[in-house]
């Protein structure tokens, strides 16, 4: 009885193929495995992260909610109120201030904590050398106790058991802090910590109207509380109190959003990573289904429908990409998780050790459809293989193009990988932004390998050896566009990267020494400010010493909206996260750059206006006449925007992004911040006259700061240029794949060279050169490309001033064109030992 | 000539041109062929290299479409017909002989016999396979995959592929090509039995001129054209 062909017999044929092994998907499997381990690792890696946040979140947050004030502390009523409706209340108090040592030869900037008797209310803290946390900061000796960070006693040169100085108080360290269960490691610390009672606080002197001192109230509920209900409750009864309320999973909102970003870039490299190796597979089939075409054309012969040759393939690559994409799920699970396990105790989290079947599925789903997208344009050629190519002695290479069904199906697979692409980014800028980013490098490498094939083509140089490496670049079936796509590709993220990294780091080393001052002075009391400015003036080296009023306020309202329910651009939601610096002044600064609108007169009185940082005024959306209404130390003010400045931050230069009209602050408790230049002599003296002569005021060392923040960078840089990195290996290996389907090809030009009386010496310096000229052609292309894209990013997304680094680039460069060498070499070596005669037999 | 389909006609060809472009322009292949082969005649298609034998084959299996003319199978014109169609058609009607054996190397020979049975879908494509293997004397090298087979084996399993789905017409396309003269000889006297004890319908196109004496028909091509067409004894083995 006959029946129709069905799903069963191509699966039966398929699984028959299989059977030859894997040889011909080595680059394929590799290719998408690659692809789905980096993007798996970077997912998998965030997930445990982000789950060892979440898991944290209470130790983290040190309670069940957490209230926050600036300047002040919770009143009578309010501190009541909390302890009513709490199982227990816990305040601590978080400031910056200067430490010293007893001899006052040593000073440093510490984040100063002063913690209650109930302190930690979640978790423990450990001490070296341990004490229970009643002993921990009972006086001693006639001292109140502090617990430190270790560095702080290599800064100042003291051991356990010796004194520091805080403000107007000496403290006697107990022990050295080895873990603080509510402490997330900070992107940048501006100092160690130094845990003090806060009963002792008050002794420092420290605690000043207008200084930055933020009071935090923690409570843990009673059993079964809701929270979103108590935190209903606590904004009905306390409307006015102007307190940052977080629950506790909002704890650690800087090192969510710090993972969220660097997943978010380390993500898109990922997705590079399948790129390249989307064009690995899409050659590998097509490679493969070259070497089937013998096979397709007597399955036509045979009475095989088309339809039926494509299902037989395609069933081949639905096996191969669920075996490589499970070899990349595992890999990209087991060596982040070696990785996390070996270095957990560095992190600001324990992170949970799980599946994250969400990070897994959105691999396998970037895996599966690159694979099936790249393999469409093969399989569609595949289905065209004329039977009758069976009767002529070389079956040629597949040159036609597939049907436009199958050209609807790549379209619909690149929009379905788009689309997740957009779908599993959390900043749909970011995704538009590396979508056309792709797009136009994708289109600018293809264009550059078309042109250098055609320009190729015109060359006829007379030197025989030449004319065939000219040959190899344009001849058809070449791998030449192959090539330059993919490590083009590869190398071009690499070089943009080192290109970003460099100009970052520039910015860092050169650029900001020159520009930035050398200190910030903050927390300067009003009656401080005549003597400060004397002792700074008076020392010599110092310059352009300016000085601010400043007060703390937040903005709550746009345009009489409230900002939880205006949309701002990602990049402007640091302004309206917290409270911010704010200033009041008449007369314009020097060096101001007004954009739009007017400053006011110097002797302005009137209704509140404001000169906003034109940056922001483009995030929130507003422009001259709109109004922004702040939330001053409990006082609403509402300002209209009289001005927008253009702002450079990156110099690291002494602004304000909210500046206000005079008078605006008048009455409110308010201390100086100010900046000044210094020669590197004059610095230390610097910092000694101005922390000896007022203990209330602290000193940001810039220099300092500045290595910290390299620091942080050469940390991330080396993971961000491990996960390029894997871009070029899916390129190296593609080109692998592309020079071993050529072997055979080299192999007859080496039998005929060698019949012709061509030495071996001579034969590998025509390999020497085809690979030469196929590696420099590809590194011009990437060195190009990439360039373009580290300048489009630099400019446009970082807002950076751009300067073209091409020394590492081309050092880069130059790696990979010896790599490519040295690997097409490699392929090669046993062709030049060969025997001509068994292979000229055997043709 | 001319050869008009008759209900005896099991293929005919009337007026069939083949031309394929190439850079230097049209190339005429088969300049008008009328051909009709009547069921159980045992047809050899002999003429130099270029004159179009292979060609005039491929054109009769429905592998290459005649660019002007006519080409049915008992009364089937190929006209119109899908890739598909054609397909079915031809797994269902023609079984080819390929010099080059053109086994699938990642098949067993059992499998290899099979698979046009398995395309017709038949349900016992196994086992008409194995009758078909033991028919050409390979009853011993079923799994063997045609890497482990000796080129005139090969042929044998070629020639039970063919044969398995039990075709009304086997086109061959030299046959013996690339078989030692021996060896040669042993794949014709089993072609030649074949035809014998089912009556299946032959085409060879061949060089060697001792082959197409023992055909029934002879056909020589030249240029395009068939040049002459004559029954001819069946020569003694």
């Amino acid at each position: 009885m006959a029946a129709a062909p069905s799903l069963s017999l191509a699966w039966r044929i398929a699984s028959r193929e299989l059977r030859g092994g894997l040889a011909g998907f080595r680059v394929f499997m590799l290719c998408l495995a690659l692809g789905v381990a980096a993007i798996t690792a970077v997912g998998w890696t965030s997930g445990a992260v982000v789950g060892g946040l979440a898991a944290d979140a209470r130790r983290l947050l040190g309670g069940d909610m957490e209230m926050r004030l600036v300047h002040r502390t919770a009143t009578a009523d309010e501190q009541a109120y909390l302890a009513a409706n709490s199982a227990r209340l816990s305040e601590t108090v978080r400031l910056r201030a200067m430490a010293s040592s007893r001899d006052n030869t040593a000073r440093t900037l510490i984040e100063l904590k002063a913690v209650d008797d109930v302190y930690p209310m979640i978790g423990q803290m450990q001490l070296d050398p341990p004490l229970e946390r009643e002993d921990m900061l009972v006086a001693r000796d006639g001292l109140p106790s502090a617990v430190v960070d270790a560095n702080l006693l290599d800064k100042l040169g003291i051991t356990q058991g010796g004194t520091i100085r805080i403000g107007q108080t000496q403290f006697r360290i107990a022990a050295v802090i080895t873990s603080e269960p509510d402490r997330v490691t900070n992107i940048i610390n501006y100092g160690p910590r130094v845990m003090i009672a806060k009963d002792d606080l008050e002794s420092t002197g420290l605690v000043q109207p207008g200084s930055l001192i933020r009071y935090y109230y923690r409570v843990l509920f009673t059993p079964g509380t809701d929270p979103t209900v108590w935190r209903d409750n606590l904004a009905a009864a306390l409307p006015d109190a102007g307190w940052r309320v977080r629950a506790a999973n909002e704890a650690a909102p800087g090192v969510r959003r710090f993972i969220e970003r660097l997943t978010l870039f380390m993500s898109f490299v990922g997705y590079t990573v399948l790129l390249v190796g989307g064009v690995g597979i899409t050659r590998a089939i097509n490679a493969y289904l070259e070497s089937k075409s013998r096979t397709i054309a007597t399955l036509k012969c045979l009475g095989a429908p088309a339809g039926l040759i494509v299902q037989v393939y395609l069933l081949q690559v639905f096996v191969l990409s669920i075996a490589a994409i499970g070899l990349g799920l595992v890999v990209g699970i087991v060596l982040p998780a070696l990785s996390l396990y070996g270095i957990a105790d560095q992190l600001p989290v324990r992170p949970i050790f799980a599946w994250h079947l969400e990070a897994l599925g959105i691999a396998a789903a970037f895996g599966f459809m690159t694979s099936v997208t790249a393999a469409l344009w093969p399989l569609g050629r595949a289905r065209e293989v004329p039977a009758r190519d069976l009767f002529r002695a070389q079956a040629a290479p597949l040159s036609v193009s597939p049907r436009r069904i199958y050209l609807l199906w790549i379209g619909l697979g690149l929009a379905l990988l788009t689309g997740l692409v957009f779908l599993s980014a959390s900043d749909k800028w970011f995704a538009l932004w590396f979508v056309l980013g792709a797009l136009v490098t994708v289109s600018l490498l293809r264009l550059a390998g078309s042109i250098l094939i055609r320009l190729s083509r015109r060359l006829h140089p007379k030197n025989a050896i030449a004319r065939l490496v000219i040959a190899n670049i344009h001849r058809p079936g070449a791998a030449t566009s192959g090539v330059i796509l993919s490590l083009g590709l590869g190398l071009a993220v690499l070089v943009a990267v080192v290109q970003i990294e460099g100009n970052i780091t520039r910015q860092i080393d050169e650029r900001l020494p020159k520009e930035a001052p050398a200190y910030f002075f903050i927390d300067i009391q009003p009656g401080q400010v005549a003597d400060f400015d004397r002792i700074v003036t008076g020392i010599d080296g110092t310059s352009d010493l300016r000085r601010e009023p400043v007060v703390r306020g937040r903005i709550v309202e746009i345009n009489g909206t409230d900002v939880s329910e205006v949309e701002i651009k990602p990049e402007s939601q640091w302004a309206v996260r917290g409270d911010r610096a704010l200033t009041s002044t008449g007369a314009m600064k020097p060096d101001t750059q007004i954009v739009a609108g007017e400053w006011w007169p110097a002797d302005y009185s009137g209704p509140a206006l404001i000169s906003l940082d034109d940056g922001l005024a483009k995030g929130f959306g507003v422009g001259i006449g709109d109004t922004l209404t702040l939330n001053i130390l409990g006082r609403r003010i509402t300002a209209e925007i009289a001005s927008l400045r253009e702002i450079d931050w990156q110099t690291l230069r002494f602004d304000f992004a909210l500046v206000l009209s005079p008078g605006v602050l008048e009455g409110a408790p308010h201390t100086h911040i100010a900046a000044v230049r210094a020669s590197e002599a004059a610095e230390a003296p610097l910092e000694k006259a101005v922390t000896d002569a007022f203990d209330n005021v602290s000193a940001i060392h810039v220099r300092e700061a500045l290595a910290a923040a390299r620091d942080l960078m050469a940390g991330i840089s080396i993971a961000i240029r491990a996960v390029a990195g894997l871009t070029v290996l899916a390129g190296a290996i593609v080109l692998a794949g592309a020079l071993a389907a050529g072997q055979e090809r080299r192999r007859f030009d080496a039998v005929v060279f060698k019949v012709l009386g061509a030495t071996r010496k001579r034969i590998a310096a025509t390999f020497v050169l085809e690979y030469g000229a196929l590696g420099i052609l590809t590194a011009l292309c990437a060195l190009g490309v990439g360039t373009l894209a580290a300048w489009a990013v630099s400019t446009f997304l970082m807002h950076m001033d751009w300067t073209w680094l091409p020394g590492e680039a081309i050092l880069t460069l130059a790696i990979a064109l010896l790599a490519t060498i040295l690997l097409g070499l490699a392929g090669s070596w046993r062709i030049l030992g060969m025997k001509t005669a068994p292979f000229l037999r055997n043709d | 000539m001319n050869a008009p389909h008759t209900p005896d006609t099991l293929i005919a060809l009337e007026g069939a041109e083949l031309t394929l472009p190439s850079d230097a322009g049209p190339v005429e292949i088969l300049r008008g062929i009328d051909l009709a082969v009547r069921p159980g005649e045992i047809l050899g298609i002999v003429g130099p290299s270029g004159s179009g034998k292979t060609s005039l084959l491929m054109i009769m299996a429905g592998l290459e479409r005649a660019t002007r003319g006519r080409v049915s199978l008992q009364g089937t014109s190929y006209e119109g017909l899908s890739e598909d169609a054609l397909a079915k058609l031809r797994g269902e009607n023609i079984g080819i002989v390929f010099q080059d054996f053109h086994l699938i190397p990642n098949m067993t020979a059992l499998e290899n016999v099979a698979l046009p049975l398995e395309l017709a879908g038949h349900e016992d494509a196994f086992d008409r396979a194995r009758a078909s293997l033991d028919e050409v004397g390979l009853s011993h090298r079923h799994t063997h995959y045609p890497g482990q087979l000796s080129g005139g084996e090969q042929q044998r399993v070629a020639l039970a592929r063919a044969l398995g789905p039990s075709p009304k017409l086997i086109l061959a396309d030299e046959p013996t090509g690339n078989l030692d003269g021996e060896t040669g000889e042993k794949i014709m006297a089993l072609m030649f039995d074949i035809h014998e004890r089912k009556g299946t319908t032959l085409i060879l196109v061949t060089h060697e001129e001792r082959l197409a004496a023992r055909c029934n028909r002879r056909v020589v091509m030249a240029d395009g054209n068939i040049v002459t067409d004559t029954a001819a004894p069946m020569a003694a083995d």
